[in-house]
């Protein structure tokens, strides 16, 4: 479904990504776990048509969405759940959601989708008139994931989803994503910090360190690698945490 | 009393054209934040393409507002096109505001020149049966033309609020002006966003011209002084703050018309460029807008 081949990402004359490549299939949630500063974010950007590649490519369902802009990239069927929410703070809950479905399909289709989010996460329902800025993070969460789903995509990206969110709505907003991936086959690309978290739920991950990536698996296989858990879980060889 | 009648009626009239005046500026500057200082030379030429079609085909100034605002709006297509939309590549606002100062700047040198080579330099205005003709309510004279403004700034408040919070369109620019990228991450066109909005700034601008040439007078380098006079109010109201434009412009109207008493006629803009001070030192977010609150 998603192809990333070979690409190198600048900021201006800054580097960010070296030959990254990786793909994503349909119906899979696949994640890309690392440290902050590693080029995760920059991967999310590069894909929904933030950022530019200096070379490489970038093709889903077999188009090539390199020099798209940000907003005909959504109307191909990628949506993404930026790092740090970006809703729009001085509109309400339903207006946010209402921008998310700004496609010409899921326009038309918006009434059906605003009730099925309001399944998903009832709390919008109760906040619908409130503006988004008077939520709180967990709530801003569900409401960025909820305008998201909005544009009905085939590819959902998630950048950080647990960012400054308690383990407990972490978990529940978690169990949240992998019903929708599992109940209307929507491929999930989560990128994450929290690497036990992330490879949990998904069924394949990359590794990424200083823009490059350095490993690849099914995310059991890597929950097991010792190197990994040593890195990124802080346990030490002997099984023991840091 | 009737004279405080009257300073009172005429302030809520001239005021009404002062919001007018400050709704397109407001506009670019809330959405893309562009102090959009040609302003006051599009208001102008909303002003002589008036007094053309009244001049060549007899249409009267206020029959003729849907054609002002095709043209205008098409000005509008045009200024964003060719000057404002390679300013959106500053990194920020600081610079986007100082850069658009300077090129709207260079736009009102040839707006200026070309109506000036249109139209000769001479003073335009268009005199209909109605022109000067007032109606008497509680001892107080309405002008016809100043209700006239009064009623199109009105309809402009409503149509901007309709637009601005009930439809897609106005929903995409909102969020436009809250986060461009948030906005086209989820599929708003930012760019055609833009350049509608400041085909909608530069028609309001023509409009308002309308007003102009019927009520006082034009020539092709006025622009200027209305454009201080809609600087004030947009100020006033906060800047994007649209639906507060309205209200600070009838107070700044009401303000002009009240120190007519104390200080003298010629002094009156003088005492609007003090309050305008004034506002800047002490409440720099507007009047009419809270600290932290930023609207559109």
């Amino acid at each position: 479904m998603l192809e990333i081949s070979n690409i190198d990402v600048c900021y201006g004359d800054l580097q960010a990504l070296w030959d990254v490549s990786l793909t994503v299939g349909g119906g899979e949630i696949v994640t890309l776990v690392g440290s902050n500063g590693a080029g995760k974010s920059t991967i999310m950007k590069a894909i929904s048509g933030l950022l530019k590649p200096k070379t490489g490519s970038i093709s889903f369902e077999g188009i090539c969405v390199n020099k798209l802009p940000a907003h005909r990239i959504a109307e191909l069927g990628i949506s993404m759940v930026p790092e740090g929410r970006r809703l729009f703070p001085q509109m309400s809950v339903l207006e946010n959601l209402e921008v998310g479905a700004s496609a010409r399909e899921a326009k038309k289709a918006r009434h059906n989708t605003i009730s099925w989010i309001y399944e998903l996460f009832p709390i919008l329902r109760a906040r619908a008139r409130q503006r988004a800025v008077t939520l709180s993070g967990g709530e801003q969460q569900m409401l960025a994931i909820g305008r998201a789903l909005m544009s009905q995509p085939r590819l959902l990206l998630i950048d950080e989803m647990s960012l400054g969110l308690a383990p407990l709505l972490v978990q529940e907003i978690s169990q949240v994503i992998k019903d929708i991936n599992k109940s209307r086959k929507l491929t999930i690309f989560l990128v994450e910090q929290d690497v036990n978290m992330a490879l949990s739920m998904a069924d394949r991950g990359y590794i990424i360190e200083h823009g490059r990536i350095q490993s690849e698996g099914a995310a059991r296989e890597l929950l097991c690698n010792e190197r990994i858990k040593e890195a990124y879980l802080g346990i030490s060889p002997g099984g023991k945490a840091g | 009393m009737e004279n405080v009648i009257q300073a009172i009626v005429s302030g809520i009239l001239v005021g009404a054209l002062y919001a007018l005046i400050a709704y397109g500026l407001g506009l670019i500057m809330g959405i893309m934040k562009f102090l959009n200082v040609a302003h006051g030379s599009f208001l102008i030429l909303g002003g002589y393409v008036s007094y053309w079609i009244f001049t060549l085909w007899g249409i009267d100034p206020y029959l003729s507002v849907p054609l002002v605002i095709i043209a205008t709006f098409l000005t509008g297509l045009i200024l964003y096109k060719l000057t404002l939309s390679p300013l959106l590549k500053l990194p920020d606002i600081e610079m986007r505001v100082a850069n658009s100062l300077l090129v709207t700047f260079g736009v009102i040198y040839v707006l200026d020149n070309a109506m000036a080579l249109t139209w000769t330099p001479n003073s335009r205005s268009i005199m209909t049966s109605y022109t000067g003709e007032a109606i008497d309510i509680f001892g107080a004279h309405l002008s016809i033309t100043g209700l006239c403004g009064l009623g199109i700034a009105i309809l402009v408040a409503v149509a901007l609020y309709f637009i601005l919070s009930k439809t897609y369109f106005g929903k995409h620019v909102r969020a436009a002006t809250q986060d461009a990228e948030a906005a086209s991450l989820c599929g708003v066109n930012v760019q055609r966003t833009y350049l509608i909005s400041c085909g909608i700034a530069v028609a309001l601008a023509g409009v308002a011209g309308v007003i102009v040439v019927s009520s006082y007078s034009v020539t092709p380098t006025s622009g200027l002084s209305w454009l201080l006079i809609g600087i004030v109010v947009m100020v006033l109201a906060g800047e994007g703050n649209i639906n507060a434009i309205l209200p600070a412009g009838i107070i700044l109207g009401l303000i002009e018309s009240a120190s007519i008493f104390v200080v003298g006629a010629p002094y009156r803009q003088a005492v609007a460029l003090v309050i305008f001070i004034i506002v800047l030192m002490f409440r720099p977010q507007g009047l009419f807008t809270g600290r932290e609150q930023k609207s559109i």
